[in-house]
């Protein structure tokens, strides 16, 4: 199986998986904000492959066309490569779709819910106890 | 050369006129797939329940808790609440989320468990509880001594533990904990005074049954049960959780651990 096919099936099974809901290092609400969902298309800048969450940055670009650095948080690696994520599967330069919730108080950080990487393919990004209720 | 140039100035041109494209949008809401993020898992295997050479239960493998993780109260029987004493209730209801000690990388002594593996490793002497997780372990005497006087015991996160067989269950015997540690992510709070008594019990090769009675008379009003259930994770090994490298969490958490005490509620 290819990652390209394994994502695809990760989105639904990821679905279906979620049961009582857990909480991992924080939970959202106290983190981020429900009514501030948010979607940017940027490049890739850096990538931390770190606990507790995984991070990666990407410049991006406002309607003045001023470009500002954003930090995206993902799940742990231990999540993410548990699930078929690898250190590089995002790459510095790559050019990428992602939507999930502003932080509440910091103003260009926000927590990835779902990600279109390079080429179009839909991955997961964070872990399901620190996304909103479904 | 002209050709060069004169290319250049057209895309220059272009750049230089092209209307702006903003690249974030701020939608109402955004679709289902946001919201389905990954787990660590564990599928369901069955089989017997394995031994060691000696007859006992043999508890090797990578062990996934399900259950009481971030809400400890999941743990109680239906119907139950959490026997706070009024003033660990009144201390509950002015916490703050930011100062979870999770939060903080802090270890997860029992009952507290977050959602990442766990390994038992079995020596003559003793028993470890090696927990992913804060990259924590636990020191569990099985050597048959005692737990030293009250007078000599060190407050410490995970304890003084020490354990022995009954029958199929390994009973790990726990005090002399500190009161630093939260049981869940709303605060549950102890007391020094804490006892712990778990009971691991490996049904078959899947499942292991874990059974926690706490009794600290400094923080509830009566001794209480919780249990819950983990699963084997075959072929998975522990991986490297080092919390406090790249903490940014913080500085960015408000509000109350346990907003409406949803603490209270089952």
């Amino acid at each position: 199986m290819t990652i390209s096919n394994r994502w695809v099936i990760a989105l639904p099974c990821a679905a279906l998986l979620a049961g009582t809901p857990v909480v991992a290092h924080h939970s959202f609400a106290t983190q981020y904000d429900i009514n501030k969902p948010i979607e940017m298309r940027g490049t890739v800048t850096k990538v931390e492959w770190t606990n507790p969450h995984a991070r990666f940055y990407i410049d991006v670009k406002d309607e003045k066309g001023e470009v500002s650095n954003w930090n995206w948080e993902m799940a742990s690696p231990n999540v993410l490569s548990r699930n078929g994520w690898k250190p590089n599967t995002l790459k510095l330069g790559d050019q990428i779709t992602v939507g999930g919730y502003m932080a509440r108080t910091a103003p260009r950080m926000a927590i990835a819910g779902a990600i279109k990487d390079a080429n179009g393919r839909p991955l997961f990004a964070s872990a399901q106890a620190d996304l909103p209720p479904k | 050369m002209r050709r060069f140039r004169a290319a250049f100035a057209i895309a220059a041109a272009v750049a230089f006129t092209a209307p702006l494209q903003a690249q974030i949008t701020v939608p109402k809401t955004l679709p289902p797939a946001t919201r389905a993020g990954g787990n660590i898992t564990a599928k369901p295997v069955s089989g017997a329940l394995p031994r060691q050479a000696n007859g006992r239960p043999d508890l090797t493998g990578l062990w996934l808790r399900r259950g009481g993780i971030g809400n400890i109260t999941q743990g109680l029987p239906k119907g139950e609440t959490m026997p706070l004493l009024p003033e660990t209730l009144k201390r509950m209801r002015a916490l703050l989320a930011k100062d979870d000690p999770q939060l903080h990388c802090l270890p997860l002594p029992t009952p507290r468990a977050n959602p990442y593996p766990f390994r038992f490793v079995e020596t003559p002497t003793h028993i470890f509880i090696l927990n992913e997780s804060m990259h924590g372990f636990r020191q569990v005497f099985m050597d048959g001594r005692g737990h030293p006087p009250a007078d000599e015991l060190v407050p410490s996160w995970h304890g003084h533990s020490i354990g022995r067989w009954e029958g199929d269950s390994l009973i790990v015997d726990t005090v002399g904990f500190n009161d630093q540690t939260w049981f869940d992510n709303y605060g549950h709070l102890h007391s020094d005074k804490m006892h712990v008594i778990e009971r691991f019990t490996r049904r078959d090769l899947g499942n292991l049954d874990i059974e926690i009675t706490i009794d600290d008379p400094g923080a509830y009003s009566r001794p209480f049960t919780l249990q819950f259930n983990a699963q084997l994770m075959p072929g998975q090994e522990l991986m490297e959780y080092m919390c406090e490298e790249n903490n940014q969490d913080t500085a960015h958490i408000e509000g109350l651990a346990a907003p409406g005490l949803e603490a209270e509620k089952k």
